[in-house]
């Protein structure tokens, strides 16, 4: 059986392009725990935001619920090309919490219902550091809410379609580094939602191999409500600056399309595989449409993203340690959406390898406690600004970004 | 959530937490360490108003501090210990007569005004060479390194021309032969030596040098719209800087070599090209008004402004403000410059075929001159120099697209983003260039001092750490 399953191996690793980018990891303490390898894996319902198609194998009489939360600590130095100085990130740690139910309805139809935090960032950098005037903290958080109906064709194949509703908040704040003061400061604050559809499809063949696809659609957050304020602007620059006006953007998140196997090696162990694609090129630039404000005309303000597709290879393992407790591990290897010429500080990523472990303990049979760590090391990025390229607002330097992610979470089924 | 959690397992989540917290350390990264490749335990700089640290029209403690050669040596000492260096400073808070902001014109202009300067210890008036009005010298408190003579030998206004002028640092010299108070005040009283002699004795113990002069020769010219002294000559200047640089250079004295920026990168050209202030007049008058100007060659005729004429930025505020003009017999009130019969004065404007291309011209020749074949009676330009003495030179208008030192003047004048911070050629609000549309601010003197110290550690093999230049003030008022 394993052999059958080698051939993926070169195939997947001539891809250079992966996912991570900004999303937050899987959505649940128990496929954290195995890699995120959760297109084709029906232990845990989590699997509801990655495949709706796994629904239905969940058909059974019992409700299932599982819930809990994470924090995800995401943090980068920075030494500066020229300068040789070196800055780190504050810490922050991105909060996320997952909920997830799922009941059957009939025999063949489920329902479902996920909400989750997927993406996000929180980037904080000493307010006096070299890249000031580009970033001095930016915030995404978004809460995506996913009601799933899910189909069982037959004993072997299930298929399911979710409406996705997401909500998401943006905020930004950078030093005005052209003016002496150094409390001058730009906020941004804005906050939208938008919809997206989950559809995936979930088979067996025979009692050991499984297999998953599924493709969530890009959503795009409509921000109307943005609010710039400036602080700190002399009185002769008041009429090319304001103090106060509005704006609205919009912020793509982007499409994933995953293909998954689990494989059964023994009753003990269980093997899952997943590949994701993330459509991150939807994210070409932020583009910020800013309202005439006092004597200042309307302008748009534009920084160039350029994100590029991205690809991510997991693996996870499950081992039934004792009849009570599971432990789980998983690798996996994410390439990032992000070009070295759109290296910019205000959300820095790099290709990353990590490793995760976790473990599921039953406390009743229907009762149990989840818990899981997951590391991750990023590739060292070198961004060389051009000064004459006002689209990429850049600082000069190496950048290495680590992230850690911990989930604790309970599920129960009753 | 506790009470589901068995004892074991909550001190493994603590330990988890803890272990969490404890591997969010920053992720590491090493920085290089300072490397000098050349001894600069006494640096000395040779030069006019750049050099010296002129900000604002006039020469402050607070400008000398932020000269573009006190930053660099600020740079020199954090790498290397003992590199020491001694500027002709000001006390306290003393300095020349300068220039401070006033706001903007109705038209958009920039406005200054004058301040006294504190540290003038006798005013004389002098017969002017052009104009009726006379030239007011002020003379300064002396430096109390006069004794010494200091590492900082910028000198504002000095000319190549007036490397060898006896007496140009002697108070007794006044109403004779020329002074300049800012190097009168370098020497001891009643010294006579001239400019040359001087830099010949400090060149004897300096290990390090920086060239940088060339363009007050060339600015009293500019600044009366080419009305007063001589048309620029290379020549001369290309001599005199053999002379000086023959000197700076024995022994094999490493050292850097700036070219002269464009003439048209500086403010007080670039922010009255021609065509440009005439759209921005039409559009604040809402009108289609031309602008005029006199006509070099026939005195009294007025033609249509070009693109290649400039007006003088200090003459821009007055555009288009009423003025009483002779016309027949009869005086009446024309917008300055908006009216064929009152064009904008010769003094006022650089016109193209008379004035701007012998400029040009001569700052070409002063920078870049080096023939293939030469011989023994080539005057080398400063290019052709360097290359014979074997040193690096800046040239303040290379692209930065090929070097990261080379975004100045003429990649400011198309601005450009240092760290999310904007720099253009406006005075003020462009951060680079100060009130007098011509010297630095010391944010302008910061990036300098970086093209500096990134053409050093290319040519000297070294890894002197850049100053972040957003953390400068924007003016040394």
């Amino acid at each position: 059986m394993r052999a059958r399953l080698l051939f993926l191996l070169p195939l997947f690793s001539g891809l250079t392009a992966a996912a991570s980018g900004f999303d937050t990891g899987p959505q649940g303490a128990r496929v954290l725990g195995l890699g995120g390898a959760s297109t084709a894996y029906i232990g845990s319902i989590a699997g509801l935001s990655t495949n709706p198609g796994l629904l239905g194998q969940w058909g059974d009489s019992l409700t299932r619920i599982s819930l809990g939360g994470f924090g995800q600590i995401r943090r980068s130095s920075f030494v500066g090309q020229d300068t040789y100085q070196r800055t780190d990130q504050d810490l922050t740690v991105l909060p996320g919490g997952y909920f997830y139910a799922t009941r059957a309805v009939s025999k063949r139809v489920s329902v479902g219902l996920a909400l989750t935090t997927p993406y996000g960032y929180h980037t904080k950098w000493p307010d006096t550091w070299e890249g000031r005037s580009v970033i001095q903290e930016s915030k995404l958080n978004t809460f995506f809410a996913q009601p799933t109906v899910g189909f069982k064709l037959n004993d072997n194949f299930s298929a399911g379609v979710g409406l996705v509703y997401a909500f998401g908040k943006y905020t930004q704040r950078r030093a005005l580094g052209q003016y002496d003061d150094p409390t001058a400061q730009a906020t941004l604050t804005s906050s939208g939602s938008g919809y997206g559809v989950n559809v995936g499809l979930y088979g067996r063949t025979g009692d050991n191999l499984a297999f998953g696809i599924s493709y969530r659609s890009g959503i795009k957050l409509k921000m109307d409500n943005g609010a710039f304020h400036a602080t700190g602007i002399p009185a002769r620059d008041a009429s090319i600056l304001p103090g106060a006006a509005d704006f609205t953007t919009q912020i793509n998140l982007p499409s994933t399309l995953s293909v998954g196997i689990a494989d059964r090696i023994t009753k003990k162990l269980l093997l899952t595989f997943d590949f994701a694609l993330t459509g991150w090129s939807t994210l070409d630039s932020l583009k910020l449409n800013v309202a005439a404000s006092g004597p200042v005309p309307a302008r748009v303000q534009r920084t160039a993203r350029r994100y590029e597709d991205a690809l991510a290879f997991r693996v996870g393992a499950e081992y039934q340690v004792t009849p009570k407790l599971l432990v789980l591990g998983g690798f996996h290897y994410d390439e990032t959406p992000i070009r070295d010429e759109f290296v910019n500080p205000e959300f820095l990523d790099a290709n990353r390898a990590g490793a995760s472990a976790g473990l599921s303990y039953q406390l009743s049979p229907r009762f149990a406690v989840e818990a899981a760590y997951s590391f991750d090391y990023g590739q060292l990025r070198t961004a060389r600004a051009d000064q004459t390229r006002f689209l990429v607002s850049n600082v000069s330097g190496t950048y290495r970004t680590l992230t850690h992610t911990a989930s604790l979470g309970v599920a129960a089924a009753f | 959530m506790k009470l589901f959690v068995p004892n074991g397992l909550r001190r493994a989540g603590l330990a988890a937490s803890a272990a969490l917290f404890l591997h969010a350390c920053a992720p590491n990264q090493d920085t290089p360490s300072p490397v000098v490749g050349l001894d600069v335990s006494r640096y000395l700089a040779v030069g006019d108003s750049y050099t010296a640290g002129l900000s604002n029209g006039g020469l402050t403690r607070t400008s000398q501090e932020y000269s573009f050669v006190n930053l660099l040596a600020r740079q020199f000492q954090n790498a290397s210990s003992g590199a020491g260096f001694v500027q002709p400073l000001f006390d306290g808070n003393e300095g020349s007569f300068r220039l401070a902001f006033n706001g903007y014109s109705p038209t958009g202009f920039l406005q200054a005004k004058r301040v006294p300067g504190t540290a003038v210890r006798r005013t004389v008036l002098l017969t002017s060479a052009c104009g009726t009005a006379p030239d007011t010298l002020r003379l300064l408190k002396r430096s109390s390194t006069a004794a010494t003579l200091p590492q900082n030998l910028g000198v504002p206004g000095l000319m190549l021309s007036q490397i060898d002028a006896v007496g140009l640092g002697n108070e007794a010299s006044v109403g004779s032969r020329p002074v300049n108070p800012y190097f009168e005040r370098l020497l001891p009283a009643g010294d006579d030596r001239t400019y040359f002699q001087v830099l010949s004795t400090a060149a004897s113990s300096a290990t390090f040098f920086s060239y940088f002069m060339g363009l007050d020769e060339i600015m009293p010219f500019v600044r009366s719209g080419g009305t007063c002294g001589a048309i620029p000559s290379s020549l001369p200047m290309k001599r005199a800087a053999k002379r000086i640089l023959d000197v700076l250079t024995a022994n094999k004295r490493p050292g850097v070599i700036v070219k002269l920026p464009a003439i048209t990168s500086l403010p007080l050209l670039s922010q009255g090209r021609g065509n440009e202030v005439e759209a921005r007049l039409q559009a604040y008058y809402k009108d289609q008004l031309p602008l005029y100007i006199e006509t070099p060659f026939v005195p009294g005729a007025s033609q249509r402004i070009t693109d290649r004429d400039y007006i003088l930025a200090t003459a821009l505020p007055r555009l288009g403000q009423p003025t009483p003009v002779q016309v027949g017999s009869t005086t009446m009130m024309l917008p300055y410059g908006r009216d064929s019969r009152n064009p904008v004065r010769d003094a006022d404007v650089l016109e193209n075929t008379t004035e701007m291309v012998y400029i040009t011209a001569a700052i070409n020749d002063y920078n870049n001159f080096d023939p293939v074949p030469s011989n023994a009676t080539t005057v080398f330009g400063l290019a052709g120099l360097a290359r014979i003495y074997g040193l690096p030179l800046i040239d303040p208008s290379q692209n930065s697209r090929l070097f990261d030192a080379g975004f100045l003047f003429n990649n400011v004048t198309n601005s450009i983003s240092v760290n999310g911070v904007v720099y253009t050629a406006e005075p003020v609000r462009g951060n680079f260039f100060s009130l007098d549309f011509y010297s630095l601010t010391p944010r302008g003197n910061g990036l300098l001092a970086n093209s500096f110290i990134a053409a050093i550690n290319r040519a000297y093999r070294s890894n002197i750490p850049a100053l972040d230049v957003n953390n400068l003030p924007s003016t040394t008022e």
